[in-house]
Formats: structure tokens, C-alpha cells, sequence
């Protein structure tokens, strides 16, 4: 017979499994998007997916994971608790790093937005 | 002028490699040197030998502070005496600079300056618990009060300087706080010799647990934790010494002087 608790298990593990495999993928996607891309804005926002879909759901995947791994005994819930603090933290400091950057960048007007359609806060650095 | 300078490298490289070709001999550890790193892994958590283990599961911050602890002592006076001759060096700084008199509105957007907010406290927390957990596992007391460090340092560079001086982080407050992990330092280094004096027994400064020949010391554990006697406090002591020092020095250097 299975049980509810079993059922809950093999959902666990099988978004755990998926959210690994869509980080590897989103961080293969922001490879190539860093090499490729125009200008360093549209590079920026390639990293940034590298540490949000590449860092945050692999690491809250790892904790739905690690919760049905019975052979770690207790130790478990501590790398699923840990996992999830840290993708927590990325998940806020991550945005407020390329951020900050993005600001400086285009505050000092070291990079300019090339190609562009449309620059709303500083005319001077579109084309 | 280029095969000169050409011939100047190339002497200098091969009369190093000459000089550690026969310092080889001195510099590569021989055998006996793992008998002492046994020594060192057996002796330091070990309750079978009560008059040579430091009831510290954590071999590096035993060999630190208890093994080879006078030293350690030196090194924390020669960061203070840094530290001493940065504040001598923009002692003008803050005639130059009253704090009232400055904008704290400045530093990057609010964004970065939320989650500056959000984040300080938990640096500050995972700082504390590196420096107090340092007699069980890896870190100690440098090492936290350098994590701690970095919050002030983000703020410095989030907000500005002026943030936290208005926020009563002055530099005044910092160096009583490291005064005070100073003092702490050198109490508890001496605190086996006092309570020796007082009871009428042999005992040494930086002793920690008892020995054979001088019974004194501090309980390894307190109710059943671990705290491997002087350890703790000097990993505590440590930290905030380190931390205030650090703030400090950050403090200092991003001050800006008036143009002249």
C-alpha cells in the first residue's frame, strides 16, 4: 500500500530533481547569453539569471531533495534548512548587487546602451 | 639598458634558486615533524590524558591560543600598534570634518540600502557565532570579528561614513571596545597565575588546564558544554577586539580630508 507520506515523498523529490535540472539549464542559457550579448547591460542581466534560476531554484531544489534522502538521518534537515536560508539570501542580495552596478555604471556613463531604442534616464548614451 | 636590466633578473632568479637549493635541507620538514603534528592531534581533545589535553576538539585554535599562546599575544599587539599608528595618522580628520555639519542623505539607492539593512544584522550574527564557536570548530576569534567587520564596512560603503558616525559608531567607542577585548586578552592569559596566587599553588601564566606539577586551572566544560577553559574567552575577547579594530580602521581611511 502506499501512503500519503510516500506520495508526498516522490512529489518532493521529483521537483527537487527538476528545479536541479532547470538551474544547470538556465546556467548553461546564461553562459552563452554572457559571451553573446551587445552591450553590458544586456550581459549583466545574463549573469543575474545565472545566479537567480542558476543558484536560487537549484538550492531550494537541493532542500526539497535532501528532505527525502532517508539515509542521511537527521543530518538532513540541515542541509535542507541550510540550502534554503542561502538561496533566502541570494535571493536578496543578488538583485541588489546588479543593481548597485547596473546605477554606477550608467550613473558614470562608462558603458553606453548599444543598440538602443529607448534610454529614459540619460539621453546622451543611447546609440 | 634592456640586457642590463635582463642580466640583473636573471642573476637575481638563479642566485635564489641557488640559495634554495641549499636551504632545502633546512626548510623541508624532516620525520621528526609528525611526531609533534601526532602529538598536537592526540593531546588536544583527549579526556584519557587529563595533564596534557586542552579539551579543544579544534586542533588549530588550541596550537593558537593555548600551545604556542604567547605568541598569539605579540600578534594582537602588533595589530593594535597598526592600528594605533592609522588613528595617529589622520588624527586632523575629524577637525575637518564635523558631523553635524555634513549631508547623511548621500550613499547608493534605497534598494541596495534596504537590503543593506536586512543583511547587516545576519553578517554580524554569523560573525559571532564563528568567533564563539572557535574551540569546537573551524574559525576563532580573528576570523568572526573580521566577518563582523564587514557590516560597518557595507554600511560605510551603502550609506557613508557620516551614517555611521551620526549612528554613534564613532571611532572613540570603537577603540574603547578594543581596549576593553585587550584587556580581556590579558586578564584571562594571566587568569590561572592569579587564581594560582590566591590558592597558594604553582601555577603559570597562559596555563590553561591543570598539569602534572601545577594542579590549577579553568573547567574545560560548563554543565556539560564545552568551553575548553581559557579558550572561550580568548576567542571572545579576541573577537571583539578585532571587530572594533577593523570598524575602525574602515572608519578612518574613508574619511575624507579637506582639499588644500
Amino acid at each position: 500500500m502506499i501512503s500519503v507520506l510516500d506520495i508526498v515523498e516522490l512529489i518532493l523529490k521529483f521537483v527537487g530533481l527538476g528545479l536541479i535540472i532547470l538551474g544547470g539549464f538556465a546556467s548553461l542559457i546564461s553562459a552563452i547569453g554572457f559571451h553573446r550579448f551587445r552591450n553590458f547591460y544586456l550581459r549583466l542581466h545574463a549573469t543575474t539569471i545565472g545566479t537567480i534560476w542558476g543558484c536560487v531554484y537549484p538550492l531550494i531544489g537541493i532542500s526539497l531533495l535532501s528532505i527525502t534522502l532517508n539515509d542521511l538521518g537527521a543530518s538532513r534537515w540541515f542541509i535542507a534548512g541550510a540550502s534554503f536560508i542561502t538561496a533566502l539570501i541570494i535571493l536578496i542580495l543578488a538583485p541588489a548587487g546588479s543593481h548597485a552596478i547596473a546605477r554606477a555604471i550608467h550613473k558614470s556613463k562608462t558603458a553606453r546602451v548599444q543598440p538602443c531604442i529607448a534610454d529614459l534616464l540619460d539621453k546622451d548614451l543611447c546609440g | 639598458m634592456k640586457l642590463a636590466e635582463l642580466t640583473l633578473l636573471v642573476t637575481l632568479i638563479l642566485s635564489l634558486a641557488l640559495m634554495l637549493t641549499f636551504a632545502y635541507n633546512y626548510l623541508a620538514p624532516t620525520p621528526e615533524v609528525r611526531n609533534l603534528a601526532l602529538f598536537y592531534l592526540i593531546t588536544t581533545y583527549n579526556p584519557q590524558l587529563p595533564y596534557y589535553t586542552v579539551n579543544s576538539p579544534e586542533a588549530v585554535t588550541a596550537i593558537v591560543w593555548d600551545y604556542r599562546g604567547l605568541d598569539t599575544l605579540f600578534e594582537t599587539a602588533v595589530f593594535y600598534l597598526a592600528l594605533i599608528a592609522g588613528l595617529a595618522l589622520a588624527r586632523r580628520l575629524y577637525r575637518e570634518n564635523p558631523v553635524s555639519f555634513l549631508s547623511t542623505n548621500g550613499g547608493l539607492s534605497i534598494i541596495v540600502k534596504t537590503v543593506t539593512k536586512i543583511t547587516s544584522p545576519m553578517i554580524i550574527a554569523v560573525g559571532a557565532s564563528i568567533g564563539l564557536h572557535g574551540h569546537l570548530t573551524p574559525g576563532g576569534g580573528f576570523q568572526g570579528g573580521a566577518t563582523i567587520a564587514v557590516a560597518p564596512m557595507v554600511i560605510i560603503i551603502t550609506f557613508s561614513v557620516f551614517y555611521l558616525l551620526t549612528r554613534k559608531v564613532t571611532t572613540e567607542k570603537m577603540l574603547l571596545i578594543r581596549s576593553i577585548g585587550l584587556i580581556g586578552i590579558g586578564l584571562t592569559a594571566i587568569s590561572v597565575f592569579i587564581i594560582g596566587l590566591a590558592a597558594g599553588r604553582l601555577a603559570f601564566v597562559f596555563q590553561n588546564m591543570p598539569k602534572a606539577n601545577a594542579p590549577m586551572g579553568l573547567p574545560g566544560q560548563v554543565n556539560g558544554v564545552l568551553i575548553s577553559g581559557t579558550l572561550w574567552f580568548f576567542n571572545l575577547f579576541e573577537m571583539l577586539a578585532v571587530a572594533a579594530g577593523f570598524t575602525m580602521a574602515f572608519a578612518v581611511l574613508m574619511l575624507a580630508g579637506k582639499e588644500r
